[in-house]
């Protein structure tokens, strides 16, 4: 494995590049791979700071080795569900502490992810109440994510002709399909085929294995026409002969401190998956510290000239131009950017023509779940059980070929079981003594757990403004929050509590608590759908290859222009999806016609 | 979310942040918070909730009070230590109360009951010395368990090191015969 961390930048702003990137998540590490790899001069620009990975992602590090144990140093304050609940934005206003920074460092371990996180202090929003986790580095959220890759289906694509509601995507799962398969091959995914239409199988390397509550569960769930299957992890398990930044996984353990990152990047990252690849091409010139606040436009043709970007460090601002200007800066920066940069030619921002920019917002509505105890495995021998990338996935089984009354759409819910470095149900175990050492030791194999993951319907009144009175560290306007959830997300999170308590008394798993209650807007990390896709331009912002419809050489390759949500985890859809139009829009550059 | 949650009770419980432990036994530590009594009283509550025992060493050998002080020596907000501290003080006028003596001339017996009534509401605890086992023991659990005693062995983990094969079943082991399963 090589030292993934690039060179730094040489970057010439003479230059008229074929493309500028912006942001280098899934999204934009996609786009620079996908043109790099075909010959096309490319300039990624990345907000954040390029971190030394080397360094900062400590995979096997025993927590009695840390200083403070994964905590972070004092100062730090991650944001909690009730901070999130009781107050509305900007969150750390008026804090005490130092650093402020977004709930996932409270997970497991969160000094490992301090870094990747941006610290609220500097990027403050306003608005209505939303947990928006945002991390400005090389590599974006992929160096945190959680790994579910999973695909969606015609079941997704065409649910309006399903249900009625909102739009249909303008392709289907055919279109995407082949690009789908491209992800797979190209950086590596594990799972286990199950041949079901609502949830396509992917080019699966080897899959994760279950616990023995696992297969209990998937074994009982099957005769409810459901299915349990293994995490569909964007893993590489069996190894990339054409990557040599990345090992394949080993299953070493403490998979559930990702927050952390993956040290030898069997995980997919942005960096080592997309970035590097890239670079070694001789086309990208990646350029971090660079925070593009305006796309700029030719004030003749009305087309994107380049962009307007603040160095970080320096505080200078400089232009960049090119051909082609591709945002990928994620769901919600996308169209700040795109807001923020207003002409003559685009007095609403550009490619807004439609005002359907920072509308039509949605995502995946989490916290109903359920907690169970399999009193079989009680007192049993020590089993390694989170030697894997992740667990388990339970498949959407609601509106299928079933009409649900109250509801539309469906949810999945993620799980797992079995024993952990770190025992949870120490802290829930009563008592003291060695009769509680004991009880901690024979029941920690024995708990399974999972949580819902519900699709939440696009509403045009959901959406993301510029506040012009709130600035960021950079003197940037930021955004205005109105969101909330709705009916038909509140009446599917009913469900899913109840299903959850069905599924397990059915699998004879004693139930030892069920989660009702409903997480803070933003708490999935799935935003999606600011700049939706479409056929027609007073309706969507983007065509079918993510070209805008107003100014042919700006493409939005990120989640803002999902037409849905589905219920499934977005990220291989994103990475799919950018691939696809690159190719296009490369076609197009090469064809001149950009 | 259940990583989550558990987090949250265990820093409001020590504002958990802490230096590594370097004594080789708590006793001998110099206290960088508490005082040497406060210190001892702290180090027998940890071994009373977890003890040394048949199948492992305890609280005192894994250093828990070693590091719960470095924690409050070095939180960010003085809250926390000032809790933790009135929380040694009930505990002692609880052991007024049931031992006619402080908790550290106390025999081991009677320091136990001491224990066993602060933990007796521990489900839904009213007084504030039954709030304060609760802060108690989610500390002193976090310290034993993130140990290496208590990883090692305590618990037995088998991870954190190169697996060839993931352990547990194939998903074949159940296979899933759906009507709706063929395209």
């Amino acid at each position: 494995m090589q030292n993934p961390n690039p060179p730094g930048p040489q970057v010439d702003l003479k230059n008229v590049y074929d493309a500028i990137v912006v942001g280098s998540g899934a999204a934009g590490g996609m786009a620079a791979y996908v043109l790099s790899s075909q010959g096309m001069k490319v300039l990624l620009l990345e907000a954040g700071k390029q971190l030394d990975t080397t360094k900062e992602l400590k995979s096997l590090e025993w927590p009695y080795d840390h200083p403070r144990r994964g905590e972070m140093p004092p100062g730090y304050h991650p944001l909690g569900m009730n901070e999130y609940n009781v107050r509305n934005p900007p969150y750390a206003k008026d804090s005490k502490y130092p650093h402020v920074e977004s709930y996932v460092q409270g997970w497991n371990g969160p000094d490992y992810s301090k870094n990747i996180v941006v610290d609220e202090k500097d990027h403050p929003y306003t608005g209505t109440k939303y947990a928006w986790v945002r991390a400005r580095c090389v590599g974006g959220k992929t160096n945190i994510w959680g790994r579910l890759a999973l695909r969606l289906s015609d079941y997704d694509f065409k649910a309006k002709s399903r249900d009625g509601y909102g739009e249909d995507w303008p392709i289907s799962y055919a279109d995407i399909a082949p690009y789908y398969d491209k992800v797979d091959l190209y950086l590596g995914i594990s799972g286990y085929k199950e041949n079901l239409p609502y949830l396509p199988d992917g080019l699966f390397q080897r899959p994760v294995k279950l616990t023995a509550s696992e297969l209990k569960l998937r074994s009982e769930l099957a005769k409810m026409g459901r299915v349990l299957t293994p995490y569909r992890a964007g893993v590489t398990t069996d190894g990339l002969k054409h990557n040599k930044y990345r090992s394949k996984c080993f299953g070493r353990g403490a998979c559930d401190r990702r927050a952390g990152g993956c040290d030898i990047h069997a995980a997919f990252d942005s960096p080592t998956g997309l970035i590097r690849p890239a670079m070694d091409t001789g086309n990208l010139t990646l350029r971090p510290n660079s925070t593009v606040y305006e796309v700029t436009v030719d004030p003749v043709s009305g087309k994107a000239r380049g962009v307007n970007f603040i160095d970080t460090d320096s505080g200078k601002t400089y232009e960049a131009r090119a051909k082609v200007v591709i945002l990928g800066a994620s769901t919600l920066e996308s169209a700040r950017l795109m807001m923020l940069s207003k002409s003559s030619q685009h007095p609403n921002g550009i490619g807004n023509s439609s005002n359907h920019v920072g509308h039509n917002f949605c995502e995946h509505i989490m916290g109903p779940g359920i907690n169970g105890l399999v009193k079989d495995l009680v007192g049993k021998p020590r089993t390694l059980d989170d030697g894997r990338p992740g667990s388990f996935y339970l498949a959407r089984f609601r509106n299928l070929k079933d009409k649900q009354s109250n509801f539309i759409r469906g949810y999945g819910f993620e799980g797992s079981s079995g024993t952990t470095m770190i025992p949870g149900n120490a802290f829930e175990t009563l008592g003291f003594g060695s009769s509680y050492k004991k009880a901690v030791r024979d029941y920690a194999g024995a708990y399974i757990s999972m949580g819902a993951f519900g699709e939440v319907l696009p509403r045009y009144e959901n959406a993301v403004s510029i506040d012009p009175d709130v600035k960021d560290k950079w003197g940037v306007p930021v955004l205005r929050f109105n969101y909330s959830f709705g009916d038909n997300e509140k009446k599917m999170a009913a469900d899913m509590a109840v299903s959850a308590k069905e599924m397990f008394e059915a699998a004879g798993i004693e139930v030892v608590s069920v989660n009702r209650e409903i997480l803070t807007e933003g708490w999935s990390i799935h935003e999606l759908g600011t700049a939706r896709m479409g056929n027609d331009p007073k309706t969507s912002v983007l065509n079918q290859f993510q070209q805008s419809h107003d100014v042919k050489n700006l493409l939005v390759v990120d989640g803002s222009s999902h037409v849905s949500a589905s219920c499934q985890n977005p990220t291989w859809t994103i990475m799919a999806l950018a691939w696809r139009s690159c190719d296009h829009i490369a076609d197009e550059l090469r064809k001149g016609n950009v | 979310m259940e990583g989550h949650s558990r987090r949250e009770l265990i820093k409001i419980a020590a504002a958990a942040v802490a230096a590594p432990a370097i004594a080789a036994a708590s006793v001998e530590v110099k206290p960088l918070f508490f005082t040497p009594p406060e210190f001892q009283m702290l180090d027998e509550l940890t071994e009373i909730i977890i003890p040394t025992d048949g199948h492992s060493p305890g609280a005192k050998a894994a250093k828990v009070a070693v590091y719960m002080d470095k924690s409050l020596s070095e939180a960010f907000e003085d809250e926390p230590r000032q809790k933790f501290r009135e929380g040694l003080k009930l505990v002692d006028s609880l052991s007024h109360e049931l031992n006619h003596k402080p908790f550290l001339e106390a025999s081991p017996k009677q320091r136990v009951a001491v224990v066993s009534r602060m933990a007796q509401n521990e489900k839904n605890p009213k007084k504030p010395v039954e709030h304060f086992f609760t802060q108690l023991k989610a500390a002193t659990a976090f310290a034993y368990y993130t140990s290496s005693i208590g990883i090692h062995q305590e618990m037995g983990y088998l991870g954190n090191t190169l697996q060839t094969v993931y352990a547990g079943h194939d998903a074949s082991e159940a296979p899933i015969h759906l009507p709706d399963s063929s395209k």
